[in-house]
């Protein structure tokens, strides 16, 4: 971990938090539902340690990809995702149709990462506000003292 | 019983057939992600003091365009694994329905 990117690690945190709650959501979602069985919570583990490693795969090879020659750039991360779609189909075949986990909490944390992206705006904006206020704050406070 | 056993193979190659035809969708996101990091390194080269931001960007923008791809993948999964036993129950209850007026 020591050796990794700033940025790659700042974003796989984030999309780890976002696929950890949202887990936490839908196995509370089957426990409510009362379907929660043992494969619901293997199928979610495996799912969602899936979606995280994808997530900082893609991200190790952008990264990489970056910094190398711009010819060769298209073909390397065209390559990664392939054969990081295949190692997804093959670790869902196989957590289904040989381990037989659950096939909806195996396959959905796969798209939690997208949510994760998809709120990212919200969350921002939130930020963003509260920094304005805390600069509005420091201003009038600099007025007052002026 | 040789028309359901017909049938029923005919509904299996053709969810093979389907699952086949929506991972085609990952051959999109791979060359679109492709373009968009190549992009990014002339963006780099041109600004390299932003090169934070803009890898931060093309990580999520990426990653927003494999979706794509892994809805694909979820499709052919479910094709598979969950289809043929739903296609093969509709199918039987299709059948004893019938049984009377044939």
């Amino acid at each position: 971990m020591g050796k990794l990117d700033p940025t790659v690690r700042k974003e796989t945190g984030y999309i780890a938090a976002w696929v950890l709650a949202l887990s936490l959501l839908m196995q509370g979602v089957f426990l409510l539902l009362g379907k929660w069985e043992f494969p619901v919570l293997t199928g979610n583990l495996i799912g969602g340690i899936t979606a995280i490693g994808n997530f900082l795969l893609l991200a190790l090879t952008v990264v990489k990809a970056a910094g190398g020659p711009k010819e060769k750039v298209a073909l390397r991360v065209r390559s990664s995702m392939t054969a990081r779609l295949l190692g997804q189909a093959a670790i869902a075949a196989i957590a289904v149709g040989v381990l037989h986990t659950n096939v909806l909490s195996t396959l959905l944390p796969l798209l939690f990462p997208r949510i994760g992206i998809a709120l990212r705006p919200l969350i921002d904006r939130k930020r963003g506000k509260g920094t304005k206020q805390e600069h509005t704050a420091e201003a009038e406070g600099s007025d007052l003292i002026e | 019983m040789e028309m359901v056993a017909l049938a029923t193979g005919i509904m299996l190659g053709l969810c093979g057939v389907g699952a086949g035809i929506a991972l085609i969708a990952g051959i999109g996101p791979g060359i679109g992600e492709g373009q968009a990091v190549a992009a990014a390194c002339e963006a780099i080269g041109r600004q390299p003091e932003a090169k934070s931001d803009v890898t931060s960007t093309m990580i999520m923008g990426c990653a927003i365009a494999e979706t794509t791809g892994i809805y694909g993948l979820i499709i052919g999964i479910l094709l598979i694994f969950v289809a043929p036993g739903i296609f093969s129950g509709v199918l039987r209850s299709t059948v004893e329905a019938l049984k009377p007026l044939l």
